[in-house]
């Protein structure tokens, strides 16, 4: 008996789109800052959270980065510009590449070439991290993540770098929800269309570095985090062991990156230990 | 006919700040003086915010101290409209317990005070590790209909609002935090609030009573509040509602010739069994 992921369809995304608005909303403007920014990548994801982001707060207060490196695939530049200009959102372009190159430069020799993706995939990562931030300052506004909870759970991110932000509105949305979010968002088709990548490297894959597919890993991760299921129970139930106990291994090894860091305890109230106040505290 | 008026106040309430949260109360108060009605009535700690965490601490009053001065504006308020308030806050006694209470103001007088007894920790829910249990469900007199609160977590244990009814509430108010959570296909609303509906509809029709559901709204570090207070009569249908997730008020009317018929043509209350309720009980604790 499969239990399958509950879509987001014509009769729950009302008060989800609702839900998340508000969120976005309330969450902002009780820090005093009624703006936010975000990395605009031409996928789907930054795109589903800048249109709520402009729903939420109106397109004058969403700022958009577009931040490409040099092998940056063309149509991601051109597919997030549709996204602003279906928006109306201010936005502005920062290329990376002088100085993720000047920095790689000194750092190539001797460094195998997986070895070098990885850490210019992370780099850049990270880069676009740092403008985000400068610019969360320089335009008073707050950094909004754009991070699905497939992507948060199986670890593929980058820490401190696309998985940072001051408020993600789509983090508890699986890939496949966000492309049912999207579509009912009217988010524009080219962006709902191309295979999922973080464009870190030419012609990347998630589906194919990951080894399964979204769809398969959304529906386990349904079952093993959302219903707590063991992992046993969902082979149980007809999913594919190795399928299974792949995602599983993945959500465990990438736990450290959901997690602030830790703290030795030395005191007697110790922050995040036993000092314990919602961020909302104030 | 025999009918009275109350306010529902669906509040999102500031996390932590007692003053602005009065502030916020009084309005709504002036707002059920106008609207006419007898009773207003706020969520589950509508005066403090709910994950308080180690901030409960601070924010704790103790009824029968100087604190509870602090709560002045509300008495005052109560007396001068003369509306009663069914209102949130983290008690403080002598020995320094804390408990999840809501109190009823009525005439500048605190009338009853219920101690959440059902103090749920597990999953996103901690309030054991803070709170102290509260001892039982008090009746109260509601301009001549008697009442009894359920707050939360209490209304998800049947025997509470069994308790209740066999106290005699005609009653039942339900205040409430309740985060939303859950997507379900093909419904308009989140599953958690599905369950609450069902839950609420049930106690309504096999208690026979009317029952009255206030829930907040607003966000406290990304946990969302879902709101979609309401009533329901004796049928066990619901006669009203507030929108799901924002803040808002809705006036509804408790009519006792309603709930008499009801009672009169499905005497289930009549027939309840407490004997036999107390030897199974019995049973049941000393197997144990």
């Amino acid at each position: 008996m499969k239990k399958d992921l509950p879509k987001i369809d014509e009769h729950n995304f009302p008060i989800i789109f609702k839900h998340l608005t508000y969120f976005i909303k309330d969450e902002v403007l009780k820090t005093g800052i009624n703006k936010v920014v975000l990395g605009l990548s031409g996928g789907i994801d930054s795109a589903a959270a800048c249109y709520l982001a402009s729903a939420a707060l109106g397109k004058d207060n969403v700022a958009a980065l577009l931040m490409p490196y040099k092998s940056s695939a063309k149509s991601s530049l051109g597919d997030a510009m549709k996204a602003v200009k279906a928006l109306g959102i201010s936005y502005y372009i920062i290329d990376i590449t002088k100085q993720i190159d000047d920095y790689f430069q000194a750092e190539k020799d001797g460094a195998r070439v997986n070895d070098i993706k990885v850490r210019m995939g992370n780099k850049m990562s990270r880069e676009r991290m740092s403008i985000l931030y400068d610019y969360s300052y320089k335009l008073k506004s707050l950094v909004l993540g754009t991070s699905n909870k497939s992507e948060l759970l199986l670890g593929y991110g980058t820490i401190y770098g696309d998985m940072a932000s001051a408020l993600n509105p789509i983090g508890d949305i699986y890939k496949t929800q966000i492309y049912q979010l999207a579509a009912l968002l009217g988010i524009p088709n080219s962006i709902m269309t191309k295979p999922p990548s973080a464009d870190l490297w030419l012609g990347q894959s998630d589906e194919s570095e990951l080894g399964f597919t979204y769809e398969a890993a959304d529906s386990i991760m349904y079952l093993l985090i959302d219903k707590m299921y063991k992992p046993e129970v969902v082979v149980s139930l007809g999913y594919n062991a190795g399928i299974v106990n792949a995602v599983y291994s993945r959500i465990k090894k990438s736990q450290y990156k959901r997690r602030m860091p830790l703290i030795a305890k030395v005191s007697e109230r110790t922050i995040n230990i036993d000092f314990r106040y919602l961020r909302d505290w104030s | 006919m025999h009918a009275i008026n109350i306010l529902l106040a669906q509040i999102n309430p500031y996390v932590g700040d007692l003053k602005k949260n009065i502030e916020k109360h009084l309005k709504f108060i002036k707002t059920a003086a106008e609207a006419g009605a007898q009773f207003v009535i706020f969520p589950e700690l509508s005066l403090t915010g709910y994950f308080l965490k180690d901030s409960i601490y601070d924010i704790g009053v103790n009824l029968n101290s100087e604190e509870a001065s602090v709560f002045e504006p509300l008495y005052k308020a109560s007396l001068n409209s003369g509306i009663s308030v069914i209102a949130g806050f983290v008690e403080k006694d002598e020995n320094y317990n804390f408990y999840n209470s809501s109190f009823c103001i009525s005439k500048g007088k605190i009338i009853n005070v219920h101690r959440k007894v059902y103090l749920p920790t597990y999953g996103m829910f901690e309030e054991l590790r803070y709170f102290k249990p509260g001892g039982g469900f008090n009746i109260f007199d509601m301009a001549g209909v008697k009442a009894s609160i359920l707050t939360c977590e209490d209304a998800w244990h049947l025997s509470s609002s069994y308790i209740a009814v066999n106290k005699g509430a005609e009653i039942i108010v339900v205040n409430s935090a309740s985060p939303a959570r859950g997507i379900t296909e093909g419904l308009d609303k989140f599953s958690s609030i599905n369950m609450w509906e069902e839950l609420l509809s049930v106690i309504a029709f096999y208690y026979r009573s009317y029952v009255i559901y206030v829930n907040r709204v607003g966000f406290e570090d990304g946990i969302g509040f879902s709101g979609g207070s309401c009533i329901f009569g004796p049928t066990g249908e619901m006669d009203a509602r507030i929108d799901y997730l924002e803040e808002g008020y809705l006036k509804v009317e408790i009519n006792l010739d309603l709930l008499n018929n009801e009672r009169f043509k499905t005497p289930l209350i009549r027939d309840e069994n407490l004997n036999l309720t107390l030897k199974e009980l019995e049973g049941i604790i000393n197997s144990k």
